[in-house]
């Protein structure tokens, strides 16, 4: 349909086109809930009659009973809960510390020329080196604890963390940065009312890309040195040939970052309500 | 005893650079002076340089040679005293509509209190109580323009400069807005330079009329329209109108035509 007798019908048209008919929408998202719980059923009901039957030996692939039994079991004891604490921990603390020198680092890189041509061969050299070769160096020089972990996070997350704030830094539209400086904006002003606010959306979502990144450093690292942590847990079930707590760890793992992105979530909708409403 | 413009284009010329190292001359030995309180339209084909001479009042950007002077002073930056009406809006998506409109006010660092009582004048002014808690995400069009032209006037600058701030609104929004700018005019006694390539739209807003010759810009003539304020579209029907638009037409087409003739021959010769 073409509507062309007015520009207000024309919007008008085009906006009833964009929006979705919301019973239409509910549906959509029930039947997408519906297809993928029994896509994870199926998989269930596969994997248990493959290791029922024997098709698959126990050896390489335990049953999901004993998976199960396996996590009611660490639940019970509270191991995979002090796993999924120390784990987070290290996370947290590396994330947040990475956090705090690369947003601040990319912003005045992202408006201050010198700085980036200063700091940009850093980036290209160290962007290349995935976080686990940053292991034997840490653990020479901070030992095998809890700093060294978080140094292995630190290492593997600021720079994304500080690529996407460069980026958004950049990206905030030169015409708002013209009109706020007509307005009568000074460079403060302009800092903390235009250029935060317009790259905090691209910000955060690079924190929450990142924070992913962080969680598979620190499994490396608590894979390669550690007593605690999921981690551990999974290299230590891997020594001992207990596959069922292997599986526990990754699906551990697995739960956890879902959780943390759901909360990362939150806070952004939180922090941007001016993006409330933008589709995802 | 001889007037001082508040605003003065003095011999403004300004060049472009293109990417194949060709040159463009936007605007050629421009000069043009404004009065306090009057509202000006320029007035031209499209690519006659209007833009830029608005940029150039704004201090978006720098002229290539000659001057622009406000009250006697050349600018040399972005000049806040001359509030700019984007055609874009350029609103701030992270903001209400008050905290939009609030920013003038609160960048001269008026208090909270005094800020919100000038945003709630000029909110008041466009029409939009009610709205004030709203995102720009949440508005239609013509309100999001009314946002903006709120906001240029709460920071109180002594020239509003709007760059076809009406284009992209439907003809009955348009014709609303024009009223309301009138009013606002009528009201807040302000100079007003404002951009438009509509001859009716000039008509029913302007003081003067200045009409820009084809690229080069250049001031081809300047027209006074003392059409009786106020103005209401039912002006449209007096002869005095049709015949200051014909004439306004006979500057315009002869801009048009040389326009497209030198589009053709760039087309055809510049391969």
């Amino acid at each position: 349909m073409v509507v062309k007798s007015s520009g207000g019908a024309q919007i008008a048209a085009l906006e009833v086109a964009a929006a979705p008919r919301p019973w239409r929408e509910w549906l959509r998202r029930r039947t997408r809930l519906v297809l993928g719980l029994l896509s994870v059923l199926a998989f269930l009901g596969i994997w248990n009659l493959a290791t029922a039957r024997g098709w698959i030996s126990p050896v390489f692939l335990p049953s999901p009973a004993a998976v199960a039994a396996e996590a009611g079991n660490t639940l019970d004891t509270g191991e995979l809960w002090r796993a999924v604490l120390a784990s987070s921990e290290r996370v947290f603390a590396g994330f947040f510390l990475a956090a705090a020198v690369a947003v601040p680092l990319g912003v005045l890189m992202g408006v201050w020329w010198p700085a980036k041509a200063i700091i940009d061969p850093f980036v290209s050299l160290l962007r290349p080196l995935p976080s686990i070769t940053w292991i034997p160096l840490t653990i020479l020089w901070l030992g095998i604890g809890e700093a060294q972990k978080t140094a292995i996070v630190f290492m593997g997350s600021w720079i994304y963390i500080l690529i996407y704030t460069i980026e958004s830094t950049k990206r905030v539209d030169p015409l708002l940065i013209r009109a706020a400086r007509n307005l009568g904006a000074t460079d403060v002003a302009l800092m903390r009312e235009v250029i935060l606010p317009g790259a905090l959306p691209g910000i955060l979502s690079g924190l929450k890309v990142t924070l992913a990144i962080s969680w598979s450093c620190v499994i490396t690292a608590e894979m390669v040195a550690a007593q605690t942590g999921l981690g551990a847990i999974i290299w230590r079930a891997k020594d001992w040939g207990n596959l069922p707590l292997v599986l526990v760890g990754m699906a551990g793992i697995s739960v956890t970052v879902l959780v943390a992105d759901t909360l990362a979530e939150l806070l952004e909708r939180l922090l941007i309500p001016w993006e409330r409403r933008r589709p995802r | 005893m001889e007037r001082q413009a508040i605003l003065r284009a003095e011999g403004v010329s300004k060049g472009y650079l293109e990417a194949r190292g060709a040159g463009l001359v936007a605007l050629e030995d421009l000069s043009l002076d404004i009065w306090e309180g009057e509202f000006l339209c320029l007035i031209g084909a499209s690519g006659c340089g209007k833009t830029t001479l608005l940029n150039i009042f704004a201090g978006f950007i720098e002229p290539t040679r000659g001057r622009v002077l406000l009250r006697g002073k050349p600018i040399l930056g972005i000049e806040p005293r001359c509030g700019m009406v984007f055609q874009s809006y350029a609103l701030f998506p992270w903001k209400t509509v008050r905290g939009n409109v609030e920013f003038g006010p609160k960048m001269k660092g008026a208090g909270r209190a005094e800020r919100r009582q000038i945003a709630q004048r000029y909110i008041d002014m466009v029409k939009l109580r009610g709205f004030e808690g709203r995102y720009p995400y949440e508005l239609s069009g013509g309100m999001q323009q009314r946002v903006t032209l709120a906001r240029a006037l709460a920071a109180d600058p002594e020239v509003l400069l709007m760059d076809e701030p009406f284009a992209a609104l439907d003809a009955m929004t348009r014709q609303v807005m024009q009223e309301e700018l009138l009013r606002i005019h009528e009201e807040s006694q302000k100079t007003v330079v404002f951009i438009t390539h509509n001859i009716d739209e000039a008509l029913i807003l302007a003081d003067r009329i200045v009409v820009l010759s084809a690229r080069p810009g250049r001031v081809k003539s300047i027209l006074t329209n003392d059409l009786p304020r106020p103005r209401h579209v039912t002006i449209q029907l007096s002869p005095e109108y049709a015949r200051l638009k014909s004439e306004i037409w006979t500057h315009v087409e002869e801009e048009v035509h040389q326009h497209l003739e030198a589009s053709r021959y760039a087309a055809a010769g510049g391969g």
